[in-house]
């Protein structure tokens, strides 16, 4: 392929790639977003859309009940994969190997035929309508991947600091505190990512556990911007907008450490 | 393990502890409870009293001889899914071929709004592609119709089979290559460059050199891509319930993962709605088994 065709062909994958979120953005900003057969292109600009989101509808509370779904998600799953990753790369035990396999086979499960039993379950226990309900859901869907990710970054850190620190006078506990959490950080962190957007993306376990109002998530809470009369598209933009860019800004600056740190993990094991 | 260090040998089952019992309870056990309650006549009664018959095949039976899962359900999973892990696996790997060749610049702009593109969640960005095919005002539709394929006066997308799949599609496409892209990239640059280089002088074209340098050398990284992609595209759901008629008011455009979900939280059948998730499950497995034992008895050869 020629220089300008590879700019062309450059271009193009950008253009395709971006043009929901330029649209998404744009309609976000448009005075007459509502006003129907518009173009793409903002006839003028306005935050209106963005001040009645967050100023005249529910929506700033759906995104906290997001925001504290998906922070317990990333730190319970992150902590619950180190402990499980740690006793697969560290320990050789009778039934380790089929436990590992385990773990990989049930991330295949799909979650789509897991919500029927899981909502009867949690109508049982009266853990519908509840945030940690969610987020327990959640930190099981992303345990599995988060365990295959660490094992890796837990087999890189070499044995002899471990056994430094025990001759150092260190209990296990806090060997595993002082020198192998610091130094599996960076796969931490990838896992977080993942986790962290698992939870604040997900929509069908949050639509059907979440039967009150007042604690939908974000997600699931842009659905009250359409309704019977028509739907408030400046309001749906501006609401997308506000999910959906810090977590693209996020992801998109750790990109590179991101797949570099999954690579690791994945080549160390 | 001789070292001290490591501490005794309860202590690898204490660290497993949670997450087992996190996985066994939260998905294992609901694993098994969904096979179960597809062979329960388990609907609202049930769900308020408690307790359940147990009716045998009779789920399975209602479902099989239903004409709704061989004219709509089924083709509607099959066909889409079979045309989206095509389009992603395509698109996904020409961007990959295509960042392989980028200088530096331009391989970092592409990257990032590829990465932007794979950031936008499924909820948002199917508002995004609703918006762009509504009715009156979609951006899409104008075009579409200014091209003389639909009369923008009298159509609305969203009601017909065909072109609500069209959209669907485009959705998924989006959503789904960036992934594709990314981990094609990652095999790419594992390849050694005098390999495509000899090849060149060898006078082999673009295809040829991808036929028989590339894919044969990436075949394990095509078949995770495939794979996964196959996994996720017959089981879409937030993509087609969040589009106008896709949560069951338009019959004509249910999947299997739509229609199980209806049908046991919008109608409380939640036996039947069960089956209907064992039979989208199994299939995956199937489908899964097939491309395995295909992989490696290519493998053996």
């Amino acid at each position: 392929m020629s220089r300008s065709g590879l700019v062309v062909a450059s271009l193009a994958v950008v253009v395709f790639s971006l043009f929901p979120v330029f649209v998404m953005l744009s309609t976000a900003v448009d005075e007459d977003a509502n006003a129907g057969g518009r173009g793409i292109i903002p006839g003028g600009l306005t935050f209106e859309h963005f001040s009645r989101v967050l100023t005249e509808t529910r929506f700033p509370d759906y995104l906290l009940n997001s925001l504290v779904v998906a922070v317990v998600t990333v730190l319970a799953s992150g902590l619950l994969a180190l402990f499980a990753a740690v006793a697969v790369a560290r320990f050789r035990f009778s039934g380790r190997t089929k436990i590992l396999m385990m773990i990989l086979i049930v991330q295949m499960v799909p979650m789509e035929a897991l919500v029927i039993p899981l909502f009867l379950q949690a109508k049982t226990l009266g853990l519908l309508n509840s945030l940690l309900g969610l987020s327990v859901i959640y930190i099981a869907f992303s345990l599995s991947f988060a365990i295959w990710t660490l094992r890796g970054f837990v087999a890189a850190v070499p044995m002899e600091l471990e056994e430094a620190a025990y001759l150092d006078g260190c209990s296990w506990w806090q060997m595993f505190w002082k020198v192998l959490f610091p130094l599996v950080a960076p796969g931490l962190v990838a896992v977080s990512v993942f986790s962290f957007i698992l939870a604040w993306n997900e929509f069908i376990f949050a639509l059907t556990f979440m039967a009150d109002d007042d604690m939908y998530t974000a997600a699931v809470g842009l659905r009250a911007f359409f309704t019977r009369s028509g739907t408030d598209w400046g309001a749906v933009m501006a609401a997308s907008s506000i999910i959906t860019l810090p977590v693209m800004i996020f992801f998109v600056a750790v990109q590179s450490r991101l797949s570099s740190g999954l690579m690791s993990g994945a080549t160390k094991g | 393990m001789s070292s001290p260090a490591l501490g005794s040998a309860r202590r690898p089952w204490l660290l497993l502890a949670p997450t087992l019992a996190v996985i066994g309870i939260l998905l294992l056990w609901p694993m098994v409870r969904v096979v179960i309650l597809s062979f329960q006549d388990f609907g609202l009664r049930e769900l308020v009293r408690g307790g359940a018959e147990i009716v045998g095949l009779q789920n399975y039976r209602d479902i099989l001889t239903d004409e709704r899962l061989w004219r709509v359900a089924l083709p509607n999973t099959v066909v889409f899914a079979v045309v989206c892990v095509v389009l992603t696996v395509a698109v996904g790997t020409l961007v990959a071929l295509l960042l392989h060749r980028l200088s530096p610049g331009w391989r970092t702009l592409v990257t990032m709004s590829v990465m932007a593109a794979w950031a936008v969640p499924a909820v948002t960005g199917t508002y995004v592609w609703v918006y762009l095919f509504d009715a009156r005002a979609g951006f899409l539709t104008g075009i579409l119709g200014q091209l003389g394929l639909i009369d923008v006066a009298t159509t609305n997308l969203f009601t017909e089979r065909g072109w609500f799949y069209a959209i669907a599609t485009l959705n998924v496409v989006h959503h789904g290559f960036p992934f594709v892209a990314v981990t094609v990239l990652a095999g790419l640059v594992t390849i050694p460059s005098e390999l495509p280089e000899a090849a060149m002088i060898d006078g082999a074209n673009a295809w040829q050199r991808f036929r028989h340098v590339t894919l044969p050398m990436l075949k394990p990284v095509f078949a995770i891509v495939t794979i996964l992609s196959t996994i996720w595209d017959f089981k879409v759901f937030t993509q087609i319930y969040l589009m106008p008629g896709g949560d069951g008011s338009n019959r004509e455009v249910l999947n299997l993962g739509t229609w199980s979900y209806i049908t046991a939280m919008s109608q409380n059948q939640f036996g039947l709605g069960a089956a209907i998730a064992v039979l989208l499950t199994l299939l995956l497995l199937g489908i899964t088994a097939l491309y395995l034992r295909t992989l490696f008895k290519e493998e053996e050869l």
